[in-house]
C-alpha cells in the first residue's frame, strides 16, 4: 500500500492511470478514546502523548492506494464531548464511512459507541460503511471491554471491527484499508449521492456522481 | 573580575539532579509519568511567592539538561559556617530570634525546613539573618523526587535518621544550631556514619544537650551559659518529638530575653532598593546567565557522556554503575549585580522614583516590536518602576493602567496588570476559599480527560501540581456559575490565567470570573447554539466588511466559519495558539474590549489571504485544521486598526453583557434569521450621523430616481436598484458617477453606507458591492425612512440633473 498525502490523486499529463475515489469519513466516539490520535497516526504516522482535545471538528485528508485504485479519504475528526453532539450531523451527513471509536479500558465509552452506531444507522446514509475501533489495545492490562463482546456486537450490526492502537500503530492503517475495501468503487454514485445532505465541500470537489474517475 | 563588596551579591544559585524514573513506565491513564524535575518545578512555584524578612526570597527555579534543577535565591552576607568568629550571647540570641522567626513562618505555612544547617543560615554585617534554600525538602516532596539524602548528618534529629519527622525535626535542629553557636562545631572530625550512630546513641539519654556537651569536653562552657539559654536548648533537644517546644513557644521564650534591639538599618535607595525580583529580571535582560556562572564555578560539570553510561541495565530499567546520584552539592554560586549597575549607571537617582504627575520619560524603544521591548533592560527598567507605581495605586489608578497597558505590559507584572484591567478587587482569597472545589460531580470525567491534553508543553501546566490547580479552578468556576456548563475549551480558556497566577489561584479564578461575562457572555450555556451562531455570523460580516474579495471567495466555495472558527472564539484563541502568543493577544483584548476578537479572526484570514484565495474548500479547511505559523504581533496590529476604524454599531451583538438600554438611534438589532442572511453589517443612525459629520462616508441611495429627486441625503449618490445588473460584478456597470464616487470612497477608506427604502434591496445590493470587492460596505439600519424621522436635517432636495445617472 502506498500512502501519499496529496499526490496520489494527481495525474501527470491528465491521463488517468489509476481510478481515484474520494470518500468522506467521519470519526465518532466519546472524548479521549483516541479519535484524533488515530487520524494523526494514519495521516502523519505520528503519535502525541498529549494530543490536544478537539473542539468542533478537525479535517484531514489521506490517500491510500491499492491495485488500480486510489482512495482519498476526507476525514472529519469530531469533538467527543456529549455537548458537541448537535454539531455531529453536520459532519456525518453525506459521509460514506464512519469509524466509531471506544477505549478498551473504559466500559462507558463502549456504551457510547453503541449509541453512535444506532444514531448512524438511523440518521446517516443507509449505505454508510461503519467500522468499530476498540482503541488503546496497547493497554491490554487495563482492559475493561472484552474483544469477544465487541466482536459479537459488531457482527450483529454488520460493522467492521478491529482493536487498534494509535500509540503502537497496530491495526490503524488496516482499519482504514478495510473500510476502503468495502466501499463501492465502481460508478458508485452510490457513495456520494447518498444521504442527500448538503455536501460540505460542494465547490471544489467532483460532483457526487463523478466520485470515481 | 568582581569586587568583593558583600552587598553587591544579591542572589545565588545551587543545583542538583532530580531522580530519574527507572525505565519508561506509564501512569494509570496510559500517559508517561511526569518527570521528577517537572514535579519539583511545579511544587517549587509556591516558594517563589514567599516573602519574609528572615527568609531569602526564591527568585527562580530552572530546569537544566538531564533532570537538573537550578535554584536561584536571594543571598545576604555570609553563612554561619563561613563566619569565623565566635558569637557573643547577645549575638546568639539575635540569630536565634531571627531563625525562629523564619521557621515560624514556614511552619505556619505547612513547610518543613528539614535541612536547616550552619551553611544555610546567612547573616550580614548589620546582624540581619535570613534562611537560604529552606524549601528543598518541600519542593522535592520530602526528598522523594531526588536520589540523595537531605540535610547534614549532624543536624538530623534521631527520628529523621529513622526516616520520619515533621516540623518538630526542625526544632531539634534549631537546638543543635544553638548548641553549636555556644560550644563550637559538633563532631567536627567524624564521618557521617559515626555521627549518625552518635545521634542515635542519644536515644536512651535523659539529657541529650548535656551529654553532647560532655562528649565535646565543653560541659563547663555549657553550664556557664545563661540559664534561659540552656533551658531553650534543652527544650529543643528532646528525644521524643512531641516533647519538644513548638516554634511559637521558642519565640515566646526568646522575646522574654532582654537584649538590645538591633539598630534599624535605613532601607537602601536607588537600584539596591528595588524589588529583588526586578533586579534579577533586569540582570538577566542585561545578559546575566545563571548557568554560565554555575559552569564557571564548577557547579555544572560536563563530563564526557561515556562516563555516564551505566555498566548494566536491568530489565525493569534500573541502571547499575555509570553516573551515580552522589550527594547533594552544598556549594552555591553567588552573583554580583555589578553587570546591571554598570548597565544602568547613567540612570539618575530621580528616575527610580517616577512621579504620577510628571510626564514620564519617553523611551525610543517604544517603536520596536513588543517581543524586543520585552528583552530590553532599560526599557523594562522604566516600565517596571512605572507600573509598580501605578499598580500600587490600584484601583484608583485603573484608567492610567489601561492607558499604559495599551502601549505594552511588562511580562513580570502581567498577572497584576491583567487583574487590574479586569477590575479584580476585594477579598478574592476569602471568596475563593469558600468555594467547594472538591466534591465530585458528573463533569469530572470530562475535566479529567481534558486536563492532561491542555497546553502540556508548558511545564507549569503539565505537572501534577498544575493538573490539580486547573481542576480546582474549573470546578470552582462551574460551581459559582450554575447557569453554565463545562464545554470542552473552558480548560484552555482557564490556562492563561493559571499560567500567570500559578501561585495565586484565587486571582486566577477572579480573572477568569471577570473575563467570561465580558468576552464570552452566554457562551457556556448548555444550549449556546444561538450565541455561537450570532458570533460567527458577525465574524463573517466583519470579514466581508474588511476583506470583501476573500469573503466572496470563501462564500463561493461554501467555506463557513462553523467548520473552523468555533474553537477560535469559544476559547478566545487559547485553544489555537501557544501560551507565549496568547498572552500578547489577550493583552490587546483586555485593553480594547470584547469586539477585538472578531477582528482578530479577520486578521488571521487577512494574514493567510493569499493562500486562501488560491485554495479550494479542502485546502482551506486543511489550512485551518493545522494552522500555520501566525505572526501574532502583526495580526493584533491589524485587528486593532480594523476594530478602531469600524463604526461601533457594525459589530453589535445581542448576546453581550451590555446592560445599558440603547437609544433608538443606536439600535441595529435585527431578527437572527435576518442576520444570518445579511452579508454586510448594519450601521446605526447615530454612527451614521457621526460618519457624515466627519466626512467619512459615501452614501449610496438605491431608491428609485423619483423618490431620490424628491428628497435625498445631502452628498449621496443615487443608484436605483432596479437598474443594476446583479450578474456583472464590476463597478463600471453602475455608471460613471457612482463608479467614481465608490472608487474615491475606497481610496479614502470611507465607509460605504447603503440607504434604501426596504431591507431586501439593501441586502442584495450590499452583497453585490462586496462581490465587486468594495470594502467597508454596510447597511443603514432602518433605511431612509428611519433617518427621515430622526435626522430630517440631513435631507435636501437635489438640484435637478444631479441624480447620479
Ligand atoms: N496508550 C494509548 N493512549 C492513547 C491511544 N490513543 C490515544 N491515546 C491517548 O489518549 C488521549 C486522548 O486521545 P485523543 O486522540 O485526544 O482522543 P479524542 O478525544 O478521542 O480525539 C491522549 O492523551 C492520547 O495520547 C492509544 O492507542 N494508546
Ligand atoms: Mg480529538
Amino acid at each position: 500500500m502506498a500512502t501519499n498525502r496529496t499526490g496520489a490523486a494527481q495525474r501527470p499529463n491528465g491521463a488517468p492511470q489509476t481510478k481515484v475515489c474520494q470518500f468522506k469519513l467521519v470519526l465518532l466516539g466519546e472524548s479521549a478514546v483516541g479519535k484524533s490520535s488515530l487520524v494523526l497516526r494514519f495521516v502523519k504516522g505520528q503519535f502525541h502523548e498529549y494530543q490536544e482535545s478537539t473542539i468542533g471538528a478537525a479535517f484531514l485528508t489521506q490517500a491510500i492506494r491499492f491495485d488500480d485504485t486510489t482512495v482519498k479519504f476526507e476525514i472529519w475528526d469530531t469533538a467527543g464531548q456529549e455537548r458537541y453532539h448537535s454539531l455531529a450531523p453536520m459532519y456525518y451527513r453525506g459521509a460514506q464511512s464512519a469509524i466509531v471509536v471506544y477505549d478498551i479500558t473504559n466500559q462507558d465509552t463502549f456504551g457510547r459507541a453503541k449509541n453512535w452506531v444506532k444514531e448512524l444507522q438511523r440518521q446517516a446514509s443507509p449505505s454508510i460503511v461503519i467500522a468499530l475501533a476498540g482503541n488503546k489495545s496497547d493497554l491490554a492490562a487495563k482492559r475493561m471491554v472484552e474483544f469477544e463482546e465487541a466482536q459479537a456486537y459488531a457482527d450483529e450490526n454488520g460493522l467492521l471491527f478491529m482493536e487498534t492502537s494509535a500509540k503502537t500503530a497496530m491495526n490503524v492503517n488496516d482499519i482504514f484499508l478495510a473500510i476502503a475495501n468495502k466501499l463501492p468503487k465502481s460508478e458508485a454514485g452510490a457513495a456520494g449521492a447518498a444521504g442527500g445532505g448538503r455536501r460540505l465541500a460542494d465547490g471544489e470537489q467532483p460532483r457526487p456522481s463523478q466520485c470515481c474517475k | 573580575m568582581h569586587s568583593d563588596h558583600e552587598e553587591n551579591y544579591k542572589f545565588a544559585a545551587c543545583t542538583f539532579f532530580a531522580k530519574s524514573h527507572p525505565g519508561e513506565t506509564c501512569g494509570s491513564n496510559g500517559l508517561p509519568l511526569t518527570p521528577s524535575s517537572i514535579s519539583i518545578l511545579g511544587r517549587a512555584q509556591r516558594l517563589l511567592s514567599i516573602e519574609h524578612p528572615n527568609l531569602c526570597t526564591y527568585l527562580d527555579i530552572i530546569r537544566g539538561k538531564h533532570e537538573r534543577i537550578i535554584v536561584v535565591a536571594e543571598v545576604i552576607g555570609k553563612s554561619l559556617a563561613d563566619l569565623k568568629k565566635k558569637l557573643s550571647t547577645e549575638e546568639i540570641i539575635n540569630v536565634a530570634r531571627q531563625v525562629a522567626n523564619g521557621l515560624q513562618y514556614l511552619h505556619a505555612n505547612n513547610i518543613t525546613h528539614r535541612t536547616l544547617s550552619d551553611d544555610n543560615i546567612l547573616i550580614d554585617l548589620n546582624g540581619k539573618v535570613k534562611l537560604f534554600n529552606y524549601g528543598i525538602f518541600y519542593m522535592t516532596y520530602g526528598g522523594s523526587e531526588v536520589a540523595f539524602p537531605l540535610g547534614q548528618p549532624r543536624y538530623l534529629s534521631p527520628e529523621t535518621i529513622l526516616n520520619s519527622g515533621g516540623p518538630t525535626a526542625d526544632i531539634w535542629t534549631f537546638g543543635v544550631i544553638l548548641l553549636e553557636l555556644c560550644i563550637g562545631k559538633l563532631w567536627a572530625k567524624l564521618k557521617p556514619g559515626p555521627i549518625l550512630r552518635r545521634i542515635l546513641g542519644l536515644v536512651h539519654v535523659n539529657d541529650p544537650a548535656k551529654r553532647i556537651a560532655r562528649e565535646h569536653n565543653s560541659i563547663e562552657e555549657y553550664e556557664q551559659l545563661p540559664k534561659y539559654l540552656q533551658t531553650l536548648i534543652e527544650k529543643c533537644l528532646q528525644i521524643c518529638p512531641s516533647k519538644r517546644a513548638t516554634i511559637t513557644e521558642i519565640l515566646q521564650d526568646l522575646s522574654n530575653v532582654d537584649t538590645k534591639e538591633m539598630c534599624a538599618v535605613k532601607p537602601p535607595r536607588g537600584l539596591m532598593g528595588c524589588k529583588l525580583q526586578y533586579l534579577y529580571h533586569w540582570w538577566q535582560l542585561a545578559g546575566g546567565d545563571i548557568q554560565v556562572e554555575l559552569k564557571r564555578n564548577g557547579l555544572i560539570k560536563n563530563s564526557p557522556p561515556i562516563l555516564s553510561i551505566p555498566v548494566a541495565i536491568l530489565l525493569d530499567g534500573c541502571t547499575i554503575g555509570g553516573k551515580t546520584g552522589v550527594l547533594y552539592d552544598r556549594r552555591i554560586a553567588k552573583y554580583s549585580i555589578e553587570l546591571l549597575q554598570s548597565r544602568l549607571s547613567h540612570v539618575s537617582a530621580h528616575d527610580y522614583y517616577p512621579l504620577m504627575h510628571e510626564r514620564k520619560k519617553q523611551n525610543d524603544a517604544v517603536t520596536l516590536p513588543k517581543t524586543i521591548r520585552e528583552r530590553d533592560t532599560e526599557y523594562q527598567f522604566y516600565r517596571l518602576l512605572w507600573f509598580q507605581r501605578l499598580l500600587h495605586g490600584y484601583p484608583y489608578t485603573a484608567p492610567y493602567i489601561r492607558a499604559e497597558a495599551e502601549i505594552d505590559i511588562p511580562p513580570l507584572v502581567r498577572g497584576d496588570v491583567w487583574a487590574a484591567l479586569l477590575g479584580v478587587v476585594g477579598d478574592i482569597e476569602e471568596q475563593y476559599e469558600r468555594i467547594d472545589k472538591e466534591t465530585p460531580t458528573p463533569t469530572d470525567r470530562q475535566i479529567d480527560v481534558d486536563i492532561p491534553r491542555c497546553h502540556q508543553y508548558c511545564w507549569l501546566l503539565c505537572g501534577s501540581a498544575g493538573h490539580r490547580t486547573l481542576k480546582r479552578l474549573l470546578k470552582a468556576w462551574l460551581l459559582t456559575n450554575p447557569q453554565y456548563v463545562y464545554w470542552q475549551g473552558l480548560d484552555s480558556l482557564t490556562a492563561p490565567f493559571m499560567y500567570l497566577n500559578f501561585c495565586n489561584e484565587a486571582r486566577a479564578f477572579a480573572c477568569l470570573s471577570a473575563f467570561v461575562p465580558k468576552f464570552l457572555h452566554k457562551f457556556f450555556l448548555k444550549d449556546n447554539s444561538a450565541v455561537i451562531k450570532e458570533y460567527l455570523a458577525k465574524f463573517w460580516q466583519m470579514a466581508a466588511f474588511h476583506e470583501p474579495r476573500l469573503a466572496t471567495h470563501l462564500h463561493d466555495i461554501n467555506f463557513v466559519p462553523e467548520l473552523f472558527a468555533i474553537p477560535w472564539f469559544l476559547t478566545m484563541f487559547s485553544h489555537v495558539f501557544p501560551l507565549h502568543k496568547i498572552v500578547h493577544l489577550w493583552d490587546a483584548f483586555l485593553v480594547e474590549g470584547p469586539s477585538l476578537p472578531l477582528f482578530m479572526g479577520v486578521g488571521i484570514l487577512r494574514q493567510l489571504r493569499d493562500t486562501l484565495l488560491e485554495s479550494g474548500f479542502n485546502e482551506c479547511i486543511l489550512l485551518f485544521s493545522d494552522l500555520p505559523e501566525i505572526d501574532i504581533g502583526e495580526c493584533v496590529k491589524e485587528a486593532i486598526d480594523m476594530c478602531r476604524s469600524s463604526p461601533r454599531s457594525i459589530s453589535y451583538r445581542r448576546f453581550t453583557n451590555d446592560t445599558v438600554k440603547k437609544d433608538s438611534m443606536d439600535q441595529v438589532e435585527i431578527p437572527m434569521e435576518v442576520l444570518f442572511v445579511e452579508i454586510c453589517p448594519r450601521i446605526s443612525l447615530s454612527d451614521f450621523f457621526s460618519l457624515i459629520c466627519e466626512d467619512k462616508c459615501c452614501v449610496v441611495d438605491i431608491r428609485s430616481n423619483l423618490l431620490y429627486e424628491k428628497s435625498c441625503i445631502d452628498g449621496s449618490v443615487n443608484v436605483p436598484y432596479s437598474g443594476v445588473h446583479l450578474g456583472r460584478h464590476e463597478l463600471r456597470a453602475l455608471g460613471p458617477q457612482p463608479e467614481r464616487a465608490l472608487q474615491q470612497a475606497i481610496k479614502m477608506k470611507r465607509n460605504v453606507v447603503i440607504a434604501s427604502a426596504e431591507d431586501e434591496t439593501a441586502q442584495l445590493f450590499s452583497d453585490y458591492l462586496v462581490k465587486c470587492g468594495v470594502p467597508r460596505v454596510c447597511i443603514l439600519h432602518g433605511g431612509i425612512a428611519a433617518l427621515q424621522t430622526h435626522i430630517p436635517s440631513l435631507f435636501i432636495t437635489p438640484p435637478t440633473g444631479n441624480t447620479g445617472k
